[in-house]
């Protein structure tokens, strides 16, 4: 998947500004997973294990998905933008979240205490519908946040120095 | 976008995925086998006392969201990947399904239907001892979805020649910031150019039809297109009206697939260069082997000229040489045809349908400008090897037939050899005496590609950039002593366009200063392009990273630099008023 994705470029556009916006779509995507993790009493839940309170978890919560958020959007760079497709990337990544934090590295941390029956399915459908949200709205805060193409054109590295070799060390001086 | 996929295709390929696997499941439990029933532990997270019906529909439904999931991740990330039977690259993708149910969801779904809360992880809970019966139906069950979906999800880009979709070119929500209001603004400055990707070759011996339109999505997103042209600052776009879905049947047009992406372009710019032609042809017109095709085409200019009157540029036929060579000596579209014989014919039909679309536009658009795009080619023989050099020799003449025919200029000695050989003498004398129109300019398409090496074993292999576009296009004016354009150049690895660009560029402006006419300079495409690494063989829909914005129509940096180099020109008095295309339009 890599591979593939740099076939297309790494970077996100020029005049993309993915941290900004991943962390906004993170942030915002979290609205539904915090209201997921409520209904389905996960939340507290997990407030238990970590040892802080309600609020304690969403204000913990909320920053680490919005970090979340602009890691995702600066990882699939140019994919990300996709309208179309952006809700199955997001959700593979918090599929991956949730592989990765409530899966391995909670019980861990926690002693090897885990989310369990209803609990467990809250955080697993709220970070499957975190990723969703975000990788649903970046393509639209991207937009916005993007950089005009009148001043994104008039870098000096869009000019006509671009027509030099990429000789790297060997570069004469 | 990193992809082009057949969304509604994938789906349906998932779904079938999943209600193959529990088909099977229900099939194999009714016999005896007990293996793990992941619809019911699925429906039970809801209803663990509910009745089956309730259980097994809500779990189904599950069981298929997550198979169309999996579908869609297939065919954005694997599907072609290797080139293999498409049911095999399904099998081999449901390993990635099979090995995260194992390890983490079978282990997280017996987490999920414990009654308390919280639990501590044993070894147990964290690794469910599974008997072998279990795990082999959980990869079977996995095989079976694969083989599913690889069957089933193919060709995602394209369709089949008597099924076109129903398409009505609507204008789309302009994007905000995009596409400041502007004005077309008939000039003679010099030409900066990009072009919309329009090819529409059949393959697989006419079963199936390539639209680069349709698959870059610009019948749907045609005015958000023209905006991100305006935007880049380009005066000209070569744009390719689909004529194998608007020219339906003799004397039959379905002109409103762009009736209004046309009068768009005519009120607001940027000035199009029509391309009447582009490696396709109507399916009722069969391929280029059909002495019918140049008249049906002159039909078509004619009507197209009368329609929109406005439009003063035009390609008749695009690339001639690289058409007839790929139609019909490499058997790639079309028909498909590998013989000499097939190679002329098609020649001598496309030049004529060119010749014939010319005199109908002059009807009636007696000022009209005819931008003649050609592929600049080069063939280099590798060794002093007589029958290599012959052969490159050979390549070098025929590369100029097309152009020759249609500029009524003398072939060679061996070309005339080859044309008396296959019966065509009589038809070359006859363009011999074409009057060609005052108003013509001679278009030279670049790539890196174009520049090819005969090898020993006779084989033609791309060489990259020898010795260049100036030394190419130079070859090509002597020849012709025409206005010249740049039509077409663009760069395969994104992260080099820029320096691509810039060369391209340099090259225009040593040509220029050496005293050709050259009248514009064309990055070619605005948007990425699709599986032209197969040169449309394979329907794969792998985008080739080449326009000026991708598919999501996000700025790319070779965008950012040819309006960086538009804006640090078009001003300069040369540019602005380009005394060699002053001379071609007055």
């Amino acid at each position: 998947m890599a591979r593939f994705l740099s076939a297309h470029g790494y970077d996100p556009g020029p005049t993309q500004r993915p941290l900004v916006a991943g962390a906004l779509a993170g942030a915002l995507a979290s609205a539904p997973a915090v209201g997921l993790l409520l209904v389905t009493g996960a939340l507290a839940v997990e407030a238990r294990i970590v040892g802080t309170s309600l609020l304690g978890t969403i204000a913990i919560g909320v920053p680490v998905m919005a970090m979340a958020g602009a890691v995702y959007a600066r990882l699939f760079g140019r994919p990300a933008n996709d309208p179309r497709a952006g809700w199955l990337f997001g959700m593979a990544y918090g599929f991956v979240l949730w592989a990765a934090g409530a899966v391995l590295v909670l019980p861990l941390v926690s002693g090897g205490k885990a989310a369990a029956g209803t609990a467990a399915l809250g955080v697993f459908l709220s970070l499957v519908v975190w990723g969703a949200a975000l990788g649903a709205l970046l393509p639209f805060l991207q937009r916005p946040l993007q950089e005009k193409l009148e001043a994104a054109a008039k870098r000096s590295r869009t000019g006509p120095t671009e027509a030099l070799p990429q000789l790297g060390s060997r570069t004469p001086v | 976008m990193i992809r082009v996929v057949a969304f509604r295709k994938a789906a349906v390929a998932g779904a079938a995925g999943a209600l193959a696997w529990e088909g099977a499941f229900r099939i194999a439990k009714l016999a005896g086998f007990e293996g793990f029933d992941l619809v019911r532990s699925l429906g039970t997270l809801a209803f663990p006392d509910g009745p089956w019906p309730a259980w097994w529909g809500l779990g189904l439904a599950a069981h298929v969201a997550v198979g169309i999931s999996w579908a869609l991740m297939y065919a954005y990330f694997f599907w072609a990947r290797f080139e293999w039977k498409p049911p095999l690259q399904g099998l081999a993708f449901s390993v990635v399904p099979a090995v995260l149910a194992l390890a983490v969801m079978l282990p997280q779904l017996r987490l999920m239907h414990l009654p308390q809360p919280i639990a501590q992880l044993t070894l147990d809970l964290v690794l469910p001892q599974l008997s072998i019966m279990e795990i082999a139906g959980l990869l079977g069950s996995h095989a079976i979805f694969g083989l599913t979906i690889g069957a089933l999800y193919t060709r995602p880009v394209g369709y089949r020649p008597d099924r076109p979709p129903a398409l009505v070119c609507r204008p789309t929500r302009r994007r905000a910031g995009r596409g400041s209001p502007s004005v077309r603004q008939p000039g003679s400055g010099f030409m900066f150019a990009t072009g919309i990707e329009c090819s529409y070759p059949t393959t697989d011996h006419g079963r199936w039809r390539r639209d680069e339109l349709a698959g870059t999505d610009h019948y749907s997103r045609w005015a958000e297109d023209f905006c991100c042209a305006r935007d880049i600052g380009v005066t000209h776009l070569r744009y390719g009206p689909p004529l194998h879905l608007i020219f339906t049947a003799p004397g039959q047009y379905s002109w409103e697939i762009i009736d209004e992406a046309m009068a768009d372009l005519e009120a607001h710019g940027p000035e199009p260069i029509v391309d009447l032609c582009h490696f396709g042809l109507p399916n009722w017109l069969g391929d280029f082997q059909n002495r019918e095709v140049p008249q049906a085409l002159a039909e078509y200019a004619g009507a197209f000229a009368a329609r929109y009157q406005w439009v003063r540029f035009y390609t008749p036929v695009n690339e001639m040489y690289v058409c007839a060579r790929m139609s019909a000596l490499d058997g790639r579209w079309n028909e498909q045809r590998t013989d000499e014989p097939s190679f002329v014919t098609a020649v001598f039909n496309m030049a004529e349908a060119s010749a014939a679309m010319t005199d109908a536009i002059l009807v009636r658009r007696p000022d009209a400008v005819f931008v003649n795009s050609e592929s600049s080619e080069f063939y280099q023989p590798c060794c002093p090897d007589p029958e290599i050099q012959s052969r490159a020799s050979f390549e070098n003449e025929r590369r100029f037939l097309p152009l020759d025919l249609i500029f009524a200029h003398e072939v060679g000695e061996r070309m005339l050899g080859y044309l008396r050989e296959h019966g065509r003498e009589d038809d070359y004398r006859r363009f011999l005496g074409r009057q060609v129109p005052r108003r013509t300019i001679l278009g030279v398409d670049y790539y890196e590609w174009n520049e090819r090496l005969v090898a020993p074993n006779g084989e033609i292999r791309a060489l990259g950039e020898l010795f260049g576009w100036y030394v190419i296009a130079n070859q090509y004016f002597e020849r012709y002593g025409r206005t010249m354009m740049h039509t077409e150049t663009n760069r395969s690895d994104a992260a080099d366009a820029p320096r691509w660009l810039w060369r391209q560029w340099h090259n225009v402006q040593l040509l220029r200063n050496a005293g050709v006419p050259l009248v514009g300079f064309t990055w070619y495409s605005l948007t990425d392009q699709i599986d032209w690494a197969t040169a449309l063989q394979r329907p794969d829909g792998k985008v080739d990273p080449v326009g000026l914005f991708d598919l999501n129509r996000d700025p790319r940096a070779v965008g950012l630099s040819f309006k960086h180099l538009i804006a640090m020109h078009r001003d300069e008095p040369e540019y602005r008023q380009c005394a060699a295309l002053a001379q071609v339009l007055g």
